[in-house]
């Protein structure tokens, strides 16, 4: 209290006159904080927020492989959106009008796309007087009881230094598979899911939609590198969370330089549409984890607005990674000698007569050598349990990319045999055996019942699920919990790693902060 | 010091809810932890990514500190702790979560000196607390570690819009759309756009951030931004509507409640505006909207209710001062309208000192007017009005001021220009700029 203050008022004095307004006032539920000054109330300071949930820019991961039951093709994914809960609201999630997805190829090593696939979408809406997502069952694409709905085109750029030399239009105005919202309104999604599979110019196959979330891990596992408890992992942290995804199937000539050269680069990108009107790059990925595992936290955010073309600047942090020390602190498993070629192999350059292009400029991007064929017997572990048809050799659906990582940055490929990992060796769902391969999403309907009351708002106002709205779980406990950690330290990104400022999640979320 | 006056006001603001009606008292003093907790009125779509509503920003504090029990020397969880309290503050009004607030982010850098995202949680905490000054020095030294700081980037805008800093804060808006489009950023790129008088700029920008925005916390800031930017031109059907859009994220969401109340009083709907404007206070009896419903009782005649409205606002003053916070722009402004003109003009300069923009030159202007200075006055009505933002309460003033020291022709131009803007700027304030102007001969219809 300012002597000011106690000159004119004790406190009695004060006591009084705040009864005195109030009860005059007519104040009926006032909370006690709300009669605490001090938080900043003037017209002129707007406190605007500094958190905020933007997961459709966010871009999880890109997978890359030889399509198993058609070899002379090559399959790409990208997903975003992350954590799209099957028994919580918005029970729909719309892919951005004001962004591009884009993967690269890099045909020839250069670090220089030469290819690029772009995704546009829109959305339109049958009756604007509700703002149900649908207003009855849903029995296919064109259904009018699908209210909201969205299509998508692709776009073909190619490239020759960095300057777009020709543009081609594959997919004009496809339909987005919908949000699963629950068996009540969709009594047969997979139905709508291959009604989404469309054929697109120049012999690719495309899908667009929702998907389960491919990736699988159980993130506790990183916390045992500050003394965490280790029995408790084998929980895939992921499992009944769906994605929206991009799948596109394309000739793999289409891609490869040539049949000499059959090893492509393969990233993706997400462009954001900016207040003056022009795009920014708000995203960049290519092998899994690396953003999070190489990159030190505060250059996470810089690894995102940059190309391959400039990564020479992060080679140092491939060079000499932090996070074998720490393994060797925690494990005792002895740090391999730096500067780590191992790793340059794994993650900027391919691995020598596997898949490494001729003359290739040092860029972090999956590599992926067309011309292996597709294993008749993959291997979870890829090349280091010796299916060379798998990660680092491009990045299939079910590689279990945390173990082979986390064993790989302990110095396997360079003869320190270990078997580090988190316990989860498979996605909670099967993969299909054909194109887009990526399994359903979880339906609302068979999630585990949410709890406590809700009002199912979503975006615009509250475009609901229709029949299907379930109120999402209020408890705070469980699986959710989990999530809300792992988003939070996906942002952070340092959960795993302390004082090390890398991480061992995934490209969650953008830069410092969290998600909540 | 502070402490003990706060658990009084605590104290006292319970007594008198038992006293008034027997209303649950929620929030209470801050724990050992330092956050208060409350229930949330409506908990919110539980997508993890949804950061801007209530009952998910909850949702998110509690994991985090079940998480931070378990790790405690995770680092990036107390920072992202951290600015999450700031959040709340920002959401519920509980300036005591910024002493949480300072204690994550602090912890955060013990453990790790220099970390960006701790320092760009300390700028927001300096920001809400009007330290723009410690501000802007603590976003650049976020931005010094990691250029691409959404949160520093949006802060050290909010920094510089305050300093009265608008060229640099121009820059700096244009710097962070082109590293970090989102919502956080356009939201602050409207503002300093709107400040130079380019609306159109902000209307659109704020549209696009709506298209953008998915999480409901987002959609009704940035609708209700939208709605309150409308308002201000006097476009009352497009206020409405857009607060009608952001209520339909988030019915509880206050500034929408107000808003929404404002163009409907300035469209002549006084019941429901009255009936919005006291659910709004009854929630957060904040200066703002309690000025706002005693003039609008003032001007139907019912001067009695006015002067409780107006009395709280003396109240808050009160306790502010008692808890060693100087009230802020809203406060001096109701003080020199309806309360203690001395004050007024004290906090007013004080403020000035502090700060130099338009706010706080219109606030100064005002307050001096009141008390009888006007030449002194003039200056700074002048300096509000420079930028070109176009506000019809700093014309207003500014009229009032020109015709008090005799320039008529300028008060004609500035009252007229106030009611062309946004005639349902302050039912009083609109009277008295239609007074005025029938006086000095203008057309006040």
């Amino acid at each position: 209290m300012t002597a000011h203050a106690r000159s004119r008022q004790g406190r009695r004095g004060l006591a009084a006159l705040v009864c005195g307004a109030l009860a005059a006032g007519g104040l009926a539920a006032a909370g006690a904080s709300a009669l605490e000054p001090g938080s900043a109330r003037a017209s002129s300071h707007r406190e605007a927020p500094l958190i905020s949930g933007q997961p459709q820019y966010d871009n999880t991961d890109v997978y890359a492989f030889v399509s198993p039951d058609k070899p002379d093709t090559t399959t790409l994914v990208a997903n975003w959106t992350p954590f799209e809960e099957p028994a919580g609201g918005p029970n729909f999630y719309p892919f951005p009008e004001d962004a591009q997805y884009d993967i690269h190829i890099d045909s020839d090593g250069d670090a220089q796309g030469d290819l690029l696939y772009r995704w546009t979408f829109d959305s339109k809406v049958k009756n604007g007087n509700t703002f149900l997502y649908n207003t009855g069952q849903v029995t296919s694409l064109d259904d009018p009881d699908l209210n909201f709905t969205q299509t998508y085109d692709i776009d073909l750029l190619k490239l020759k230094d960095q300057k777009v030399v020709s543009t081609k239009k594959l997919a004009n105005d496809l339909p987005v598979a919908p949000s699963r919202v629950g068996d009540a309104s969709m009594p047969d999604y997979k139905k709508l899911r291959d009604q989404a599979v469309r054929k697109v110019a120049g012999g690719g196959t495309s899908y667009v939609g929702q998907a389960d979330d491919p990736f699988f891990l159980d993130l506790q596992v990183f916390d045992s590198l500050y003394g965490g408890d280790l029995s408790q992992v084998g929980d895939d942290t992921l499992k009944g969370y769906s994605v929206n995804s991009v799948a596109l199937q394309v000739p793999t000539a289409e891609i490869r330089q040539s049949e000499k050269q059959p090893t492509v680069g393969v990233w993706s990108t997400t462009q954001r549409k900016n207040a003056k009107g022009g795009y920014t790059q708000v995203s960049r990925l290519g092998n899994p984890l690396v953003n999070e595992l190489v990159v030190p936290l505060k250059d996470k955010d810089k690894f995102n607005a940059s190309s391959p073309w400039n990564d020479a600047d992060f080679l140092p942090y491939v060079q000499k990674p932090e996070l074998p020390k720490l393994l060797e602190k925690v494990y005792g498993i002895k740090a391999p000698a730096e500067p780590r070629k191992d790793l340059v192999s794994v993650f900027l350059t391919g691995v020598k007569d596997l898949n490494q292009p001729p003359n290739v400029r040092p860029a972090e991007a999956l590599r992926l050598n067309t011309s292996i064929k597709p294993s008749a017997d993959p291997k979870r572990l890829g090349v280091l349990d010796g299916d060379t048809a798998g990660f680092p050799n491009g990045r299939r659906l079910a590689d279990d990319v945390v173990d082979i990582e986390l064993q790989a940055v302990a110095g396997e490929l360079v003869g320190a045999k270990n078997d580090l990992g988190d316990a989860v060796d498979a996605n909670d769902r099967a993969f299909g055996k054909a194109f887009p391969y990526l399994a359903l999403p979880t339906s609302p309907t068979h999630a585990p019942a949410a709890k406590g009351g809700g009002d199912n708002t979503s975006m615009r106002g509250a475009l609901g699920g229709g029949s299907e709205v379930r109120a999402p779980s209020s408890d705070g406990s469980g699986g959710s919990d989990a999530v809300l950690i792992a988003s939070a330290a996906a942002g952070a990104a340092g959960v795993l790693l302390v004082g090390l400022g890398l991480a061992w999640w995934r490209a969650r979320r953008r830069g410092a902060g969290g998600v909540l | 010091m502070a402490r003990i006056s706060v658990r009084s006001a605590v104290a006292v603001v319970a007594l008198a809810l038992a006293l008034t009606s027997g209303a649950l008292v929620v929030g209470g003093g801050p724990g050992d932890d330092g956050a208060g907790r409350s229930t949330p009125a409506a908990v919110g779509p539980a997508a993890p990514l949804d950061g801007l509503r209530g009952g998910d920003l909850d949702r998110g504090v509690e994991a985090l500190r079940t998480r931070l029990r378990e790790q405690p020397k995770d680092f990036t969880s107390w920072a992202t702790l951290g600015t999450a309290y700031v959040e709340q503050a920002r959401t519920r009004g509980d300036p005591a979560l910024y002493r949480a607030a300072d204690r994550a982010l602090d912890r955060s850098l013990e453990l790790r000196p220099g970390y960006d995202a701790a320092l760009a949680g300390r700028a927001a905490v300096a920001a809400a607390r009007h330290d723009f000054r410690g501000a802007l020095r603590h976003a650049e030294a976020a931005l010094a570690e990691n250029p691409y700081s959404e949160r520093a980037l949006a802060t050290r805008i909010d920094a510089l819009v305050e300093l009265g800093r608008y060229g640099a804060a121009s820059r700096a808006a244009d710097e962070a759309d082109e590293r970090r489009p989102g919502v956080p950023v356009f939201t602050r790129y409207a503002y300093v756009r709107e400040l130079r008088g380019d609306t159109a700029s902000a209307r659109r920008v704020l549209e696009r951030a709506l298209d953008g925005a998915t999480a409901p916390g987002d959609v009704a800031y940035v609708a209700t931004s939208l709605g309150q930017l409308a308002w201000r031109q006097g476009e009352y059907k497009a206020a409405l509507r857009h607060c009608g859009a952001a209520l339909r994220a988030d019915s509880t969401y206050l500034p929408a409640l107000e808003c929404r109340a404002r163009a409907r009083a300035a469209r002549g709907g006084t019941a429901a505006a009255l009936a919005g404007l006291r659910d709004v206070v009854g929630r957060q009896p904040l200066p703002g909207p309690l000025v706002a419903l005693g003039e609008l009782y003032e001007a139907k005649g019912d001067l009695g209710r006015a002067r409780e409205q107006y009395r709280l606002v003396d109240v808050w003053a009160a306790l502010a001062r008692a808890n060693g916070v100087d009230p802020d722009l809203d406060t001096a402004l109701a003080e020199a309208d309806h309360g203690d003109r001395a004050e007024a003009l004290r906090a007013a300069r004080a403020e000035w000192e502090r700060r130099r923009t338009v706010h706080t030159a219109d606030a100064l202007g005002w307050a001096l007017h009141v008390n009888g200075r006007d030449e002194e006055a003039l200056r700074y009505a002048r300096r509000a009005t420079a930028t070109g933002f176009k506000e019809a309460a700093f014309r207003y003033h500014r009229g009032m001021i020109e015709r008090a020291v005799g320039d008529e022709a300028a008060a004609r131009g500035s009252l007229t220009s106030a009611l062309r803007l946004n005639p349902g700027f302050s039912p009083v304030g609109a009277r008295e700029a239609r007074e005025a102007l029938r006086s000095l001969g203008g057309d006040a219809s």
